[in-house]
């Protein structure tokens, strides 16, 4: 029995994974997630391609709001930025794949500045609705520019080559976001272990106390909307190519707020939190269908005459429960559970 | 020339609605530091239910704000005791994020039990319309800017006069001394609420008169930010001048802009104020101490 809950030495403290099996439990899930698309049927894929973009954003969002605690209010804004650079770049401008996607993250990053300017003064609320302001007028402003973007008609995407192969399939952009999914984990992973992380943290706890420790407020609070920005752009990359259809609808205050509800349900500032925050949340309307179907009746007819108010009310009570009974999210759920049976019989069911 | 001034007037007018949402989003900010993100989906609720009213009754006047106040209070309270209460406390985030879940609650049930078209409230826009330089003025727009005006003066006799007033600021500065001064700051909350979502109601039941009921009332919540964050957050005066700046900047920017440009020229200004003021024109700079 395992019961190694001490570390010896700082590289102990920040290594990837606690336990070298760990790791091979990790290959199998990675070999499982490789394999789905060839023997689940397409819509599964599917899923699993939404909830690969969707945890994308997540984890994006989990850096600056999570662990940096500074509120965002405006990911959705992000997430346009990138889609429609790739969208411009890739339909109009037959730009291959990597060079699309690395300029949707480019852009996205160089816009966050904005908001990460005034964010230097701002705190809380008053930067939460900064950032609210900034993805309305993003929006607004894709939407005026119709000679660029399409306007109100939205945007077809067509998917680029890549090296040769043709991405124009579900599988392919499956792996697409698969690959950007794990590589997203990876980096915030390493970002959070170094003084990079160390130092977002000491700005989420106090930020005036931070700067006094030698941490660079402007440089760490600029990093931190300009990495999430970028993750958020990379992710809206691949949102449309998945779409292959951008409408500026898509990327309203209610997205924002979703992405709000993975990291909340998932855990502040845990990036298993975010991933599996995204899992239930993008899976949620889909089982909440379901549960309606199996109820019958009038349930049934009502899923499907108002199935945006019921996603509505079914995020906004999830958000609440979540708030009010475990603030802490799945993760630490999920931990409380690991320790208890790696302590049992000795565990205790406290808090 | 006219056309300025008509953009003006009529940015006024609208002013005058974003300032008395954001009012109400003061209030509740100056007592509690509690941000409501629902205030416009509260004034829509209202508004939907002021229209039930006038449905059932024939628009007749008397009944429908009796029935506007009577809500606004049960709803008050309700919020604040169902919601806002169990998290108070709790870091800000918390806090936004449950208000954000509320307005998204609010608004999908409105969507539920009275479908998503906009529909014309009966009796609405009765009457024939003015005309004040240049610019058509309804006699419910008449109401709006008298019932802004009776606002800012009433919660400023409030504030200043009454003992409940008095308590309010005493608790918006120092919730915990004011408790041990023998006040009882969760009626003073609750208070706070009721009066913030009976300024949204009014507001609501305006709207309803001048334009219809719909899902699109959220928007005057949507604008009324900027105006409270224009004002400084904790400022109730702020808050109702910074409506009707905000109400004359985006009549100006979709007169001579373009009118895609209306909706953001709120935020395009808070943004550019935020830079240089970061607690707004008349908030409170708060002393840190570590």
């Amino acid at each position: 029995m395992r019961t190694k809950t001490f570390s010896e030495s700082y590289r102990a403290l920040t290594r990837l994974a606690p336990y070298k099996d760990a790791w091979g439990w990790y290959a199998c899930l990675l070999l499982a997630l490789v394999l789905v698309p060839l023997v689940a049927p397409a819509y599964i894929a599917n899923y699993g391609t939404l909830i690969f973009i969707a945890a994308t954003g997540a984890v994006g969002l989990n850096l600056v709001t999570g662990t940096a605690g500074m509120i965002s209010l405006g990911h959705a804004g992000f997430l346009a930025l990138g889609a429609y650079t790739t969208a411009i770049l890739v339909t109009d401008h037959g730009f291959g794949l990597l060079p699309a996607m690395a300029a949707s993250g480019c852009v996205a990053a160089v816009v966050s500045l904005l908001v990460g300017i005034p964010s230097l003064r701002l705190k809380g609320l008053y930067l939460a609705i900064t950032t609210l302001a900034f993805s309305i007028i993003v929006t607004t402003l894709i939407l005026e520019a119709s000679s660029l973007t399409g306007g109100s008609g939205g945007k077809t995407v067509t998917r680029p080559d890549f090296f040769g192969f043709s991405m124009d399939s579900g599988p392919a952009i499956y792996y697409l976001a698969l690959v950007v999914a794990v590589l997203t984990v990876l980096i915030a992973l390493n970002l959070l272990r170094s003084r990079v992380g160390r130092a977002w943290s000491a700005l989420h706890d106090y930020d005036i106390a931070a700067s006094l420790m030698g941490i660079n407020l402007r440089r760490y609070k600029l990093l931190a909307f300009a990495v999430s920005a970028f993750i958020a752009g990379i992710a809206g990359s691949v949102l449309a190519l998945h779409l292959r259809y951008l409408n500026i609808d898509s990327f309203a205050l209610i997205t924002s707020i979703e992405v709000l509800t993975m990291i909340i349900v998932g855990g502040l500032g845990s990036v298993r939190g975010a991933v599996l925050g995204a899992i239930v949340i993008t899976l949620l309307p889909e089982l909440s269908a379901r549960l309606f179907d199996l109820i019958g009746g009038s349930m049934k007819s009502l899923s499907a005459a108002n199935a945006p108010e019921l996603k509505g009310v079914i995020y906004a009570l999830v958000i609440m429960v979540f708030l009010r009974f475990e603030p802490d999210g799945i993760a630490a759920r999920w931990a409380h559970i690991k320790r208890f049976w790696s302590d049992w019989p000795y565990a205790r069911q406290t808090k | 020339m006219s056309y300025l001034s008509s953009l003006v007037v009529s940015g006024l007018v609208v002013g005058t609605m974003y300032g008395l949402v954001a009012m109400g989003f003061a209030i509740i900010y100056k007592v509690s530091r509690v941000v409501n993100f629902a205030q416009g989906e509260v004034m829509m609720l209202i508004a939907y239910i002021s229209f039930s009213v006038a449905l059932r009754t024939n628009g007749s006047m008397p009944l429908i704000v009796l029935s506007v106040i009577a809500s606004s209070v049960l709803l008050g309270v309700l919020i604040e005791r169902l919601v806002v209460r169990p998290m108070l406390g709790q870091p800000i985030f918390s806090l936004v994020m449950m208000t954000i879940a509320l307005a998204v609650l609010l608004r999908s049930i409105i969507g539920l039990v009275w479908g998503t078209d906009p529909m014309r409230m009966p009796g609405g826009s009765a009457g024939a319309s003015f005309d004040v330089l240049g610019t058509n003025i309804q006699p419910a727009q008449i109401a709006l800017v008298g019932v802004y005006l009776s606002a800012c003066a009433g919660i400023w006799a409030f504030l200043r006069y009454s003992v409940l007033g008095i308590a309010m600021r005493a608790t918006a500065t120092d919730p915990t001394v004011a408790l041990l001064m023998g006040l009882s700051v969760s009626k003073l909350y609750r208070v706070a609420w009721i009066l913030s979502a009976t300024l949204a109601g009014l507001t609501g039941l305006l709207f309803a008169n001048i334009y219809h009921v719909g899902l699109d009332m959220g928007h005057v919540g949507i604008q009324a930010f900027p105006a409270v964050i224009l004002g400084g957050i904790d400022s109730v005066f702020g808050a109702a001048l910074g409506g009707l700046v905000i109400g004359v900047a985006e009549n100006l920017a979709g007169g001579y802009i373009g009118s895609g440009y209306k909706e953001i020229a709120g935020f395009a200004i808070i943004l550019l104020v935020m830079m240089v003021r970061p607690h707004g024109l008349f908030g409170e700079k708060d002393i840190e101490r570590v």
